[in-house]
């Protein structure tokens, strides 16, 4: 841990994003794990002027989705963890719309849908190509 | 009338594939829709199914500018799982590679540029200069392209004659400050081809989460070096310039001062160069053991921030690479960019914002 990161956590605490933020190897996760809204984690964030990152998605042995949301929040990182087991989750996308591409190609990735959202045109693949490439095991459309 | 121009994926001005459709009334840009994903190579799912060594290999292959970058990243991020501690002078050496590699990129982006706003005398000074720091590259590394310099603890080259990058350096800062800059900051042909064109505001660059140099030519002041430093940039003094007309002019001239901050940057390194090993000693199967976890690691590569996350499950093959570069999240901002724009400025307002489509397609 960084001088710079040292009582950090305070200052997250004050700034209403909860208790139980942890600096681990390059970020600070609110723990414990998989408790994140990812919604209101957005409307907080974009109130605050942090800047949206990244998506991402992680398959875990029982093939559940893990899914880590990434902000900047004045150059320190700032990741929360949600996870879906039905592959669904809501989108972010009319909130921020930097999550627009990050989404799109989650699920032509790992086949999450994130609801909410009018379309989810294909980014990186073309229509008609298969989901979920990026999962260990096939996963028919 | 309304027209809907398709441009690309084989681009009439740019050399990567990506297309771009245009809704037009008459010589006037209405709206814009990007279509990416020709490079697509699945980077991400081959990285999942090879070791960590093959990985460093894998991920300088994202990219044929900023290769390093990557390399880079994934090192780092390795290096906080494994408590691997690279020796000060391989921080200064992963600072000096870092440094190069983004005074190469400015300068043919900014080549570029120049031969799109139809200043080809420009387009071959940048070009000149380039060559320049691809000697010295070459030199150091051995490659003009693909470094291999990184690696998990250290790097792999070490840098035994600082004076001779020094040397390459003054000729190159002379070029800089007495072409480059003036020409970028006060040329009228500049000025009427570049002032008030592509204007990408502060609000919309927020929103879209862009990064790097066209971010900061839109008065976002974010620079990883020195918002989150990594290897040694927290020794070195430096600015990070920003300028706030979010045009392209702007972000030539963000480009042009970054060249000199570069410069700076590599003088106090070079000059600095600490005595002592330039790696830990080399893994062995026993030594090289990944623990598992995550852990993210972020650089500023030239056209913006780059993000690493890898996870572990403690096998020597990643469970999880993933990899954000900038212009995934640059290119979409294009699209505001454009509006309002005249049809024929648009090659030029698409090339400053720097996109790289092996990046984003990975």
């Amino acid at each position: 841990m960084t001088t710079e990161t040292v009582g950090f956590e305070k200052t997250l605490q004050e700034l209403g994003l909860g208790e139980g933020w942890k600096w681990d190897k390059g970020s600070w996760w609110l723990t414990p794990l998989n408790a994140a809204d990812v919604r209101t984690t957005a409307l907080q964030m974009i109130q605050l002027q942090a800047r949206f990152v990244a998506i991402t998605a992680i398959e875990r042995p029982d093939k559940e989705i893990r899914l880590d949301y990434q902000w900047d929040l004045d150059g320190k990182l700032l990741s929360f963890v949600s996870a879906t087991s039905a592959q669904k989750i809501p989108s972010i996308a009319d909130l921020c719309p930097a999550a627009d591409w990050v989404e799109r190609e989650t699920h032509e990735y790992f086949f999450v849908e994130f609801t909410g959202r009018e379309t989810t045109k294909p980014l990186m693949t073309r229509a008609g190509d298969p989901l979920g490439i990026n999962l260990h095991k096939e996963v028919a459309q | 009338m309304s027209f809907r121009i398709p441009i690309g994926p084989y681009h009439p001005a740019l050399e990567e594939p990506y297309k771009l459709e245009l809704i037009c009334d008459g010589e006037t840009v209405q709206d814009a829709v990007m279509n990416v994903g020709f490079n697509f190579r699945g980077i991400e799912y081959l990285a999942e199914r090879r070791n960590y060594l093959q990985g460093i290999t894998l991920v300088e292959r994202v990219c044929g500018i900023c290769s390093n970058v990557h390399s880079l990243s994934f090192c780092q991020a390795v290096e906080q799982l494994n408590g691997a501690e690279p020796p000060e002078r391989a921080l200064h050496i992963r600072v000096i590679l870092a440094e190069l590699e983004r005074l190469h990129s400015h300068f043919l982006w900014s080549g570029i540029a120049a031969k799109l706003m139809g200043f080809k005398t420009i387009f071959m000074a940048c070009f000149t200069l380039r060559e320049k720091v691809m000697d010295a590259l070459s030199a150091i590394s051995g490659n003009r392209v693909n470094y291999g310099m990184n690696r998990v603890g250290g790097v792999n080259r070490d840098i035994a004659d600082p004076q001779a990058v020094l040397n390459i350096l003054d000729e190159m800062e002379r070029g800089i400050t007495r072409t480059i800059i003036p020409i970028f900051l006060n040329d009228k042909t500049v000025e009427s081809r570049c002032k008030g064109v592509g204007i990408l505001t502060r609000e919309h660059a927020k929103a879209m989460g862009a990064v790097g140099p066209l971010a900061r030519a839109s008065g976002i002041g974010q620079d990883m070096r020195r918002a989150a430093p990594y290897a040694a940039y927290d020794r070195f003094q430096f600015n990070v310039p920003v300028e706030t007309a979010g045009d392209v002019q702007a972000r030539l001239v963000v480009h042009a001062l970054e060249m000199i901050e570069s410069c700076n940057i590599l003088r106090q390194a070079l000059t600095t160069l600490p005595e002592g090993p330039f790696q830990t000693p080399p893994p062995t199967a026993a030594r090289f053991k990944v623990p598992a976890g995550t852990a993210i690691s972020r650089v500023e590569a030239p056209r913006g921030e780059v993000l690493y996350q890898i996870t572990s499950n403690g096998t020597d093959i990643p469970e999880r690479v993933r990899v954000r570069t900038p212009t995934f999240m640059n290119m979409a901002t294009v699209r505001f960019a454009v509006l309002g724009q005249e049809l024929a400025d648009s090659p030029l307002i698409q090339a400053s914002c720097d996109p790289c489509y092996s990046c984003t397609d990975r």
